[in-house]
This record gives C-alpha cells, sequence and structure tokens, in this order.
C-alpha cells in the first residue's frame, strides 16, 4: 500500500469521524437547555414563545433540523447567535484565526524545545541536567496555567515590571500579528503548560529507544555516535511522542479558556464558555466541530509523521 | 438572561433582565414611593395633581458646577486650565460573546454601558433623586392625574441619522416597551396599550393609564425608559441601524470583543471625548490587569478585594459610590419553616451585619436593616438597626419548636457575594445551635425553573424606590416573588393598591410606612448590607463624581459627555 492511498484512506475516516462527531454535537446541543426560554424570560407570553421557537425552526423534526444546520455549516453558513442576532461567523471568524494563531505560535516554541529537552535529558539520563531539568518539567506540570499565568501578569506586566502587555489588544478585524507584544504572555504561559507534558513523554521514548536492540546493535556495529542517535534513536522516539503533541494542539486550539480569560484573549475557548450556559447551540456547534476538525487533522497529521519518521512502519508501506 | 459563568471569578451583574426588563421599566409598580419625613434625600414629592417642574432647565449646569462646566462636573474636578476636548476613552466592562445591544433593554453590564451610550430616557433623577430633565430628553412632564401625564419633548433634539426627535418616536418608544414579541417589560402592560397614547403636537403626547400609578412618573426618568426613533430594532450586525440620541455614536460593534462610538456633532448638550472604545473582557482580573498596565483608562465593576491595590496605586484611582443595591437571603413565607413568624424572626436575628460587611464586601457598604429602598425619601431610618441577638434567637427558635433545624440555603456561583454571604450566614447560625448548609449552584441551574421556588435561598437587586421594589418582588404578582410575600391574611396588597393610587404624598406615606412596618417585623428578607458601586480609573480620566448613584462610574458620566482627559 503506498503512502498516498494511505492518506486517502485516513481522510476517509477523519471524514467518517466528523460525520459522526456532528451528530453527536447536534444531539447533545439539543439537549443544553430551551433557548427561547432563556431567550423571553420567565413571564413570556406562550403565543410569543410559538412564533420565536418557530422562527428559529425548532418546531420542525430533529431530522430536519440537523440536515438544515450540517448544510448550513458545510456552505459557511453555521447559523445566528441566539443571544444577540450575529451571525456566526461573523462572531467567531476573528476569534477563529486568533485560535490558530496562538496554537501555531504556540506549537511553534514548544515542540522543539520539548524535543530538545527530552532528547537532552534522555541522552544523560541521571546526569545533573536531566535531574533539574526533569524536576522542573514536573514542577511546571503540577502547576495550574492560571497560577503561571498570573505570575508572568504580576512580574512582567502590573507589579514588578511593565515591559509587555497584560492583555491581548487584537481589535475586531485586524490579525492577530499586529498585536505580537500581547501575544508573549499568553504565548508563554502556554508554552510552559505543554512543554512539560511533550518532554516527559519525549524523555521517556527516547530512553527506550536507547535501550532497544537495535540501538546496541547499531553502535555494535561501530557506527559513529551521531549516526545513531539521529538515524536510529530520535526517529523511533518521535513515534508516541507525535501523538501526546496532536493532543496538545487540539487543545491550544479550543481548551485554552483559563488562559483566554487571564490575558483576556479573544479566543475560542471563552466563546465556548459563554455559549453553553446561554444554550446558544448554533454556536457551541460551531466551536465543537471546528475542534473536532483540529483534533482529527492533527491526530491524522501525527500518524503520517509517525509512519514517516519511523523506518519499521515507513517499509511496511513499500 | 445572563448567566456569564467564570471559571474562577464569578462577575457581579446579569442575569434576570436585571434593571431594565425586571423591574424598573416594567415593574407592576413603576419607581414609586415619593416624599417621606426627611427633607433632603426625599424623591420630589410630585402629586399628580400638579405640575413637575424641570428642577434645571435643559442643557444648564448642575448646581454648584462652574458655568463653564458640563452638567454634573463639579468644580473639584476641574484644574486651572479648564476642560480639555479630544482623545478616546477605552473603558473595560466584563462582557462576553453573548452581549447584546438594544436600546431598552440589557441583559448584563456590557449591555448596560453600551445603552447609556447611545440613547437617554425620557427624564432622569438629580442627585437627590428629584425628577429632573438635564440628562434626558423631555422639557417637562405634566402629572394631569395619577392615570394621566402629559410629556412634552425638548425642541430640535437631533438622532444620529439627523432625524428631529418627536412624538411619533416616544409613542413607538413606548410601545416596543410593552411589544410581546420583544419581552421587554411586560409588567408596563398592566399600565399602558397601544391606545393609551394621544399625540397632542408634533413633540408632545398625552398618556392615558389603563388604571392610576403615581409611580408612573419615576418609571420614565430610568435609564431604560429611552426614545427610539420610529421602526427602532435591536442590533443584528450593521452599526448604522443603532440610531440613538446620545453624545457618542455607534461605529462598530463586535459582542464579546468591543463597540466604538464617536462624537456626536450635533448632540443636543455638550461633550469633550472624540471616540469611546468600550472593550470587553473575559473576567474581573484581567480588568483590573488591563487598568494597573495602562491597557484601559477606566475599568467598570472592580471586586471589592481589588480595590486596595488600585487605590495603593499612584497612577490610577477609585470611584466609590454609596449606592442602594442590595443583597438578601430569602425566606418563603408560605412554607415551613418559615411559614412560622418567630423562625423568620430568628434567622435575622442570627445576622451580624458589620461583619457581613467586613467579610463578603470587604467593608465596601453600608449595613441594612432587613429593608430596601434605602435612596428613596420614604426609607424607614427611624426603624431600630437590627443587631445579632444570638440568645433572642434561640428563644424564638425553641418557642417554634426549631431548635434544632437543619436547612439548605442556597448561593448561585455567578454573583459575587451571594456564596460568600451564604457561607457566612451559615457559620453565624451555628451559634444559635442550627445547622444550616449553605450550597452553591452554577448560576445556569439556580436562576433556571427553580428560582423563586427554593425555601432558603439568596438573591441581589439594584435599588428602586419602595413601591417599584414591592411590585418588583414583594407582591403575588410581582416578577421575582422570591420570599412570595405576603402571607396569607395580610392586608399588604390592599395597602399597596391604595399607595399607588394616592396623590395626597402624605397620606401615601402613611400607607406605605405600615407596609414597611409590616416587612420590617415579618418580612422573608434578611438584607445584611447594601452594596457600594467601585470603578478604577486612570487619575488623567476626570468628569465623574462620586455620589450616590443606581449605575456604575457616576452614571456612564451620562453616556460619556461628562467625562474628558486631562493627559
Amino acid at each position: 500500500m503506498g503512502i498516498f492511498k494511505l492518506i486517502i484512506r485516513r481522510l476517509l475516516l477523519g471524514v467518517a469521524t466528523l460525520f459522526v462527531v456532528s451528530i453527536a454535537v447536534f444531539l447533545l446541543t439539543n439537549v443544553l437547555g430551551d433557548p427561547v426560554k432563556r431567550m423571553l424570560g420567565r413571564g413570556a407570553l406562550p403565543d410569543v414563545v410559538t412564533a420565536r421557537r418557530a422562527e428559529l425552526n425548532l418546531d420542525e423534526p430533529i431530522v430536519n433540523r440537523y440536515f438544515t444546520w450540517l448544510k448550513g455549516l458545510l456552505t459557511g453558513e453555521p447559523g445566528v447567535s441566539y443571544t444577540n442576532g450575529t451571525p456566526v461567523w461573523e462572531l467567531l471568524s476573528d476569534r477563529v484565526k486568533n485560535s490558530l494563531f496562538l496554537m501555531a505560535l504556540s506549537s511553534a516554541i514548544s515542540i522543539p524545545l520539548s524535543l530538545f529537552i527530552g532528547g537532552y535529558t534522555a541522552l544523560r539520563r541521571d546526569g545533573w541536567a536531566d535531574r533539574v531539568m526533569s524536576n522542573q518539567l514536573l514542577v511546571l506540570a503540577a502547576m495550574p496555567e492560571f497560577v503561571v499565568g498570573a505570575f508572568l501578569t504580576v512580574i512582567f506586566a502590573t507589579n514588578i515590571w511593565h515591559i509587555v502587555p497584560a492583555v491581548s489588544r487584537i481589535r475586531p478585524g485586524e490579525s492577530p500579528w499586529s498585536d505580537l507584544d500581547g501575544m508573549i504572555l499568553p504565548v508563554a504561559t502556554l508554552v510552559l503548560a505543554v512543554t512539560p507534558h511533550v518532554g516527559r513523554t519525549m524523555r521517556a521514548a527516547m530512553i527506550e529507544v536507547l535501550e532497544s536492540d537495535y540501538v546496541e546493535m547499531a553502535r555494535l556495529k561501530g557506527l559513529p555516535e551521531r549516526s545513531v542517535l539521529w538515524r536510529h534513536a530520535f526517529p523511533n522516539a518521535l513515534g508516541p511522542t507525535l501523538q501526546v503533541i496532536a493532543l496538545n494542539i487540539a487543545y491550544l486550539a479550543g481548551g485554552v479558556v483559563i488562559v483566554e480569560s487571564l490575558f483576556n484573549f479573544r479566543g475560542l475557548g471563552i466563546a465556548l464558555r459563554d455559549a453553553i450556559p446561554e444554550a446558544n447551540a448554533p454556536v457551541v456547534q460551531f466551536i465543537a466541530m471546528f475542534i473536532a476538525t483540529i483534533y482529527v487533522i492533527s491526530n491524522l497529521m501525527a500518524d503520517l509523521f509517525t509512519i514517516i519518521v519511523t523506518p519499521r512502519l515507513r517499509t511496511r508501506l513499500q | 438572561m445572563t448567566d456569564q459563568r467564570k471559571l474562577w471569578v464569578p462577575p457581579t451583574l446579569g442575569r434576570r433582565q436585571l434593571i431594565v426588563g425586571a423591574g424598573a421599566v416594567g415593574a407592576a409598580g413603576l419607581l414609586a414611593a415619593c416624599g417621606g419625613d426627611d427633607d433632603t434625600a426625599s424623591v420630589n414629592t410630585t402629586a399628580p395633581s400638579g405640575t413637575t417642574a424641570a428642577t434645571e432647565p435643559p442643557g444648564t449646569t448642575a448646581p454648584g458646577a462652574p458655568a463653564t462646566t458640563a452638567p454634573g462636573v463639579t468644580e473639584t474636578t476641574v484644574p486651572a486650565g479648564g476642560i480639555k476636548s479630544g482623545g478616546t476613552l477605552r473603558v473595560g466592562v466584563v462582557g462576553s460573546t453573548n452581549d447584546l445591544m438594544d436600546a431598552q433593554y440589557i441583559v448584563a453590564r456590557a449591555d448596560q454601558a453600551r445603552l447609556i451610550t447611545g440613547w437617554e430616557p425620557i427624564s432622569n433623577y438629580d442627585d437627590n433623586f428629584n425628577i429632573a430633565y438635564n440628562n434626558s430628553l423631555a422639557e417637562e412632564i405634566e402629572a394631569v392625574a395619577p392615570d394621566q401625564y402629559v410629556v412634552r419633548l425638548k425642541q430640535g433634539v437631533e438622532f444620529h441619522n439627523g432625524k428631529t426627535v418627536g412624538a411619533d418616536d416616544l409613542i413607538y418608544s413606548f410601545n416596543r416597551l410593552i411589544d410581546p414579541e420583544l419581552g421587554i417589560a411586560p409588567n408596563l402592560t398592566q399600565f399602558i396599550d397601544a391606545n393609551s397614547f394621544t399625540k397632542l403636537d408634533d413633540r408632545t403626547v398625552q398618556i392615558d393609564l389603563l388604571k392610576p400609578s403615581v409611580a408612573f412618573l419615576y418609571g420614565m426618568a430610568d435609564y431604560g425608559a429611552t426614545i427610539v426613533p420610529v421602526d427602532y430594532a435591536r442590533f443584528a450586525g450593521d452599526p448604522a441601524t443603532q440610531i440613538g440620541t446620545g453624545a457618542f455614536k455607534l461605529k462598530s460593534f463586535t459582542p464579546g470583543s468591543e463597540s466604538v462610538h464617536t462624537r456626536f456633532e450635533n448632540y443636543w448638550g455638550e461633550s469633550y471625548l472624540d471616540e469611546v472604545q468600550i472593550i470587553d473582557f473575559a473576567d474581573q482580573s484581567a480588568l483590573v490587569n488591563a487598568l494597573s498596565s495602562g491597557d484601559i483608562d477606566v475599568a467598570i465593576d472592580v471586586p471589592y478585594a481589588q480595590a486596595g491595590s488600585i487605590e495603593s496605586s499612584g497612577e490610577l484611582t477609585l470611584l466609590e459610590s454609596q449606592a442602594g443595591n442590595w443583597q438578601t437571603i430569602t425566606m418563603r413565607v408560605d412554607m415551613a419553616p418559615f411559614d412560622d413568624v418567630r423562625v423568620r424572626q430568628a434567622m435575622r436575628l442570627i445576622s451580624n451585619r458589620e461583619e457581613m460587611v467586613q467579610r463578603v464586601l470587604s467593608g465596601h457598604g453600608r449595613v441594612g436593616n432587613d429593608m430596601y429602598g434605602v435612596l428613596d425619601g420614604s426609607y424607614p431610618k427611624d426603624f431600630p438597626q437590627r443587631e445579632q441577638d444570638i440568645e433572642a434567637a434561640k428563644a424564638l427558635l425553641k418557642d417554634a419548636g426549631q431548635e434544632n433545624l437543619e436547612i439548605e440555603l442556597f448561593a448561585p456561583d455567578d454573583t459575587a457575594g451571594l456564596p460568600e454571604y451564604a457561607t457566612a450566614f451559615a457559620e453565624q447560625a451555628k451559634a444559635a445551635g442550627i445547622n444550616v448548609t449553605a450550597t452553591v449552584l452554577d448560576g445556569g441551574t439556580y436562576w433556571g425553573d427553580q428560582y423563586t421556588q427554593r425555601v432558603f435561598a439568596t438573591s441581589y437587586w439594584s435599588t428602586r424606590p419602595y413601591l417599584n421594589q414591592v411590585g418588583a418582588g414583594s407582591l403575588p404578582t410581582a416578577t421575582y416573588p422570591e420570599t412570595h410575600w405576603p402571607p396569607a391574611g395580610s392586608n399588604f396588597v390592599e395597602l399597596y393598591d391604595q399607595a399607588i393610587a394616592e396623590v395626597d404624598t402624605d397620606k401615601r406615606n402613611e400607607l406605605i410606612r405600615e407596609m414597611q412596618r409590616q416587612e420590617y417585623e415579618e418580612g422573608g428578607n434578611i438584607i445584611s448590607y447594601f452594596q457600594n458601586l467601585i470603578d478604577g480609573h486612570a487619575t488623567y480620566v476626570k468628569g465623574a463624581v462620586a455620589r450616590p448613584n443606581l449605575i456604575n462610574f457616576d452614571h456612564f458620566g451620562r453616556g460619556w459627555k461628562n467625562i474628558w482627559l486631562d493627559l
């Protein structure tokens, strides 16, 4: 089976996954609560409630509503926010951009950093560098993001120094890179949050690989150490680490509510948090599907990269 | 109905269409409660037989202000150089992607700030809570009879689109308030319907109420009783549709991010800023951080716990206004164990009010006396201050056979203060030998179907005159009958009906006094404190005055027209 065949098969599988997710998301958002009751309040007259339900197509059978919604989603018309009548895309397009940028920037820094730290500490296992770094990673991993973020804010933005902005200041309609200063603290917080997980996974994987028979074999063959590490050990350790990276990317795209709140970063996490208690189904559905898509894509990429970098799997394809 | 639940820092306002929808405009008793023995703080005792003359002609200065200043700007805020014009004011407020923009309806505080920026009410309160017209669109309101009012609008006031404000707009605005499709103020339908309005001339409208209400006059001074142009509709994506009369007109609005308002050159009054940005913050910590780091100029509604850090900064200052906002522990008077008046009285004796002010408000408030309407002239200041008396409480509980009472007290997690209030009360109750368990629910659940059904719960209100508050919360027909007051056999409702139709101030106050006495002795509210409003701002922001206020930041500088930057 060639690599392209594999990609196509995995893509189809991804689409199928998203289809199943869309059914689940739609059903679940329908049990969030009655948006009409929330919109009109307790004193609303029954015929007004009925009229509003009809206006929102809530009186139609659920299957029809599902397909109407799916069609809208695929054609770029994901509906209108129940709470303020703003089209969902208008409400969230900036946030999609912002979240993707935050994800990309945090990943671009944290992935190489964690791979380096993980690989380096594995090579110097039980040395002083390993002990110090491993302990630091453990401490960081144990600290909640808001503690890290609040510390950084106090030190660099509000109380001790005033060298970076305390909050993100991306204006509506502007691109997120227009406010790189404002990205510093959120990105730093997320890098500190993500790096320990990936770094520790990489360290464990690398240690396992370094103890494996084939690395020993390579060394016994008399290969230079550089070649042993880069050609044999590193690619094989990357496989399991990539899976953890994929999970972290999906998390960075929509799960960083606390960091978004702390730095007033206009991302999707806050929007999702705002929408759920209001039973604002169109917004919840859009964000849930967005995060699911990122999740599917990042996992797909991780699988492909794993195959490409792992000699064992790569050769099996041919 | 908002429910901006925060993961770890709850906001304070929100929920149940608080100020506009619930009570102030619409409530069964529009603002009412006139007069009182007290002279200075009393609401103007304008009986509907006379005319409420404008206490100040439009456009002139507030009493005591130098001739060069804007209304509401006091001498102390004006430096030798005088007021400076121009600049952009950046205002931070907790908001969310659920923010909406409507000229007559709000859910959360961010909505309130935007409403007051774009639109102006028919009349307004002055500093002593008398009816005035200096921050509003009427020239005069004549109370012909308790069921007939004549509103004459100021001449030549322009909407943002250049159209002149006229009688048709006023009629449209009233009809919009009672439009069942919008549900803005459903309770107002008791007093007016589509046939209540007669256009006398281009700027004069006669209003005939369906039933007499002396309170109606005061309802028109509510900030939500605004005048919108005919065919106005809620924001749905196009800023150009948001036409009002305020000093700043809408340029852009993205819910959850910001709104930008630019100076309206043809404003009927004076204003100084070029632009106002109202910037949404996801929580109060980020708001305070942004103020500290200079990313905003004004932070609306600062958490009590963080007020100190602002106060200690040389570049920032607090604006703290005594307000009549109150939080309450509600006991259902129709359900056991609180259907026994002795149990209610015992609970009220358990609360250590001084400690509540310190613990819940960090000292930023005043003790309460189980009575509401503190800014109203009729507030019974002479009722003895209720103090903690554990022995008396124990005796009452024993008499009632409830000395081993075990009960759950509910609080929502989305309203700062209420979980703390419930927890503190539960601790204080231990001294009386009863077991109160404070249970904090998520806001969505708390304000859902079971709200007003729970036997023992907590709630919060903004301030209203007494009769208005009765209409909103203390009648069988109330919008939110939290305590299910009055108890069976009481003549409270009759007293209310008499009071609201009584044109003679003295007679009305006698009726109010009796109602207050009943609530003071037997009511279901435990009102331990009134909260202050606290905002933070950079010291170069001028024009906001600390005074008794219903709304944050000196009523948002009455739509920012009073605010200027000393840069």
